[in-house]
């Protein structure tokens, strides 16, 4: 399989090239363009989780994230094929290794992955995590080596070294390494001050690994924007 | 006339620079960006009332188009579309036709007739919503567009893509309208409508779509109270 991100930063596209027989997980709707002999199968992966009751279980919980209900798996038949895959909102992608430790994912940023990576929903502590942003966080990790995981995000994609400590703001958060550990914080030391700044709450990673951050805050964006269009009724 | 694509792919902008006297550009009306202050600008209805009308109700385009002559050579012409995008020129050959969706025509030279065609383009209706131009003739094509534009060249076994990421494909291609994978795909896969074409050519790709952006914004919009 390979992949070439193409139209960067803002418009990427990501061109996917599957080996005869190679499979694909991707996020509905993410498919804008395909080979006529990719065969597309909508369904809960095979590889989710264990048992029915663990896909039931894993299924209910990809749609507590807020991410659909399914996924699509996409299959390059008696020879090799290309996807061409989007995003809703103009900004950059990355397609990365899975590291040994798993990634965690902020639910929109997901787009697609190799076969044999199990996404999860987190959810408990993290259901305030992105309060009032509708956003989850998805636990992506390899059941082999040389996994991947194709990510995009609102504007540019920039890649941050943790060393120690990291205050991240939450509507800028793509995905961390899964071994960072990180709790929720005020921006600055008093709750005023923390209002007043307009960072309200923070993301404090710790640890050695990378964070991976989008340079827009969709949700400071749509605020923005949308209050300048007229009222909607529904 | 010479031209060339500057600021691709995310804000492009097109300069025209006209060789000799006489030379015309057809550019949308408010397409116009810069240009030379001797360049003649005639505004018309192009095909009459009727045509105009029906490429404005059926074609998203404009009731008006404006003209540009060149009144000495060198004179120069910046043209852009109105959304963040990708701009693309074709140099039509006579020969093959080219579809554009809705909205994404920028400019033309004269030899260049734009018609909304309806042949074969049924299955379009009602799906994404498509009503196409057609534009045949000779002479340069200029199509902007919604995010990126990547063109895809269709072989015989064929390509797909979705149908709100169709910016335009040439004439020669057939297709069919479909839901990929049947029912249940549709329902839970996310993927609506998606055309399949056949044949010889090529199919310009948009790698954005603006419903996805409109789709996103919408629940931001504040909401009005009913009383």
């Amino acid at each position: 399989m390979q992949c070439e991100l193409l139209y960067r930063p803002v418009s990427t596209i990501a061109q996917i090239r599957l080996e005869a027989g190679e499979q694909v997980l991707v996020e509905p709707g993410a498919m804008v363009g395909m080979s006529t002999n990719i065969d597309m199968k909508t369904g809960i992966p095979a590889g989710a989780s264990g048992g029915m009751l663990g896909k039931i279980a894993g299924s209910v919980g990809r749609l507590l994230t807020g991410e659909s209900f399914f996924q699509n798996t996409f299959t390059a038949q008696n020879g090799p094929g290309e996807l061409l895959l989007t995003h809703e909102l103009p900004g950059d992608m990355v397609w990365i290794d899975l590291p040994p430790s798993g990634l965690k994912v902020q639910s929109t940023a997901y787009i697609a992955c190799t076969t044999h990576v199990q996404m999860q929903a987190e959810l408990g502590g993290y259901r305030t995590f992105f309060s009032g942003e509708g956003l989850f966080v998805i636990n992506a990790t390899a059941s082999l080596p040389n996994q991947k995981i194709l990510l995009g995000a609102f504007g540019g994609i920039q890649k941050m070294p943790v060393d120690g400590h990291l205050l991240i703001d939450n509507g800028h958060l793509v995905a961390w390494d899964g071994n960072l550990s990180f709790n929720l914080t005020k921006a600055s030391r008093g709750w005023i001050s923390s209002f007043l700044s307009r960072e309200g709450m923070v993301c404090r990673f710790t640890g050695q690994g990378n964070v991976w951050i989008q340079t827009r805050n969709p949700s400071e964006y749509g605020t923005v924007v949308g209050r300048m269009l007229p009222p909607r009724t529904n | 006339m010479q031209y060339q694509i500057r600021q691709q792919p995310n804000f492009s902008i097109a300069r025209v620079e006209f060789d000799q006297p006489g030379e015309q550009l057809i550019v949308e009306a408010s397409a116009m960006v810069a240009r030379d202050s001797d360049l003649e600008m005639k505004t018309q209805m192009r095909g009459g009332l009727m045509g105009a009308a029906k490429r404005k109700l059926l074609g998203g385009e404009s009731l008006f188009q404006n003209t540009f002559t060149a009144t000495q050579p060198g004179q120069s012409l910046w043209v852009a579309p109105p959304a963040e995008g990708d701009m693309h020129v074709v140099e039509m050959d006579g020969a093959t036709p080219i579809m554009l969706s809705s909205g994404n025509y920028v400019a033309s030279g004269t030899g260049v007739n734009l018609d909304t065609s309806f042949q074969g383009l049924k299955g379009f209706f009602g799906q994404g919503g498509f009503f196409m131009l057609r534009a045949s003739g000779t002479g340069p094509l200029f199509m902007g567009s919604f995010g990126g534009i990547h063109p895809v060249r269709v072989g015989p076994s064929g390509y797909i893509v979705d149908n709100f990421h169709i910016v335009g494909f040439t004439g020669g291609l057939s297709f069919s309208v479909r839901r990929i994978g049947g029912l249940k795909t549709f329902l839970g896969g996310g993927e609506g409508s998606v055309c399949h074409f056949t044949g010889d050519g090529t199919v310009w790709v948009a790698t954005r779509a603006s419903t996805a952006l409109i789709d996103f914004l919408h629940p931001f919009r504040i909401v009005q109270s009913s009383n």
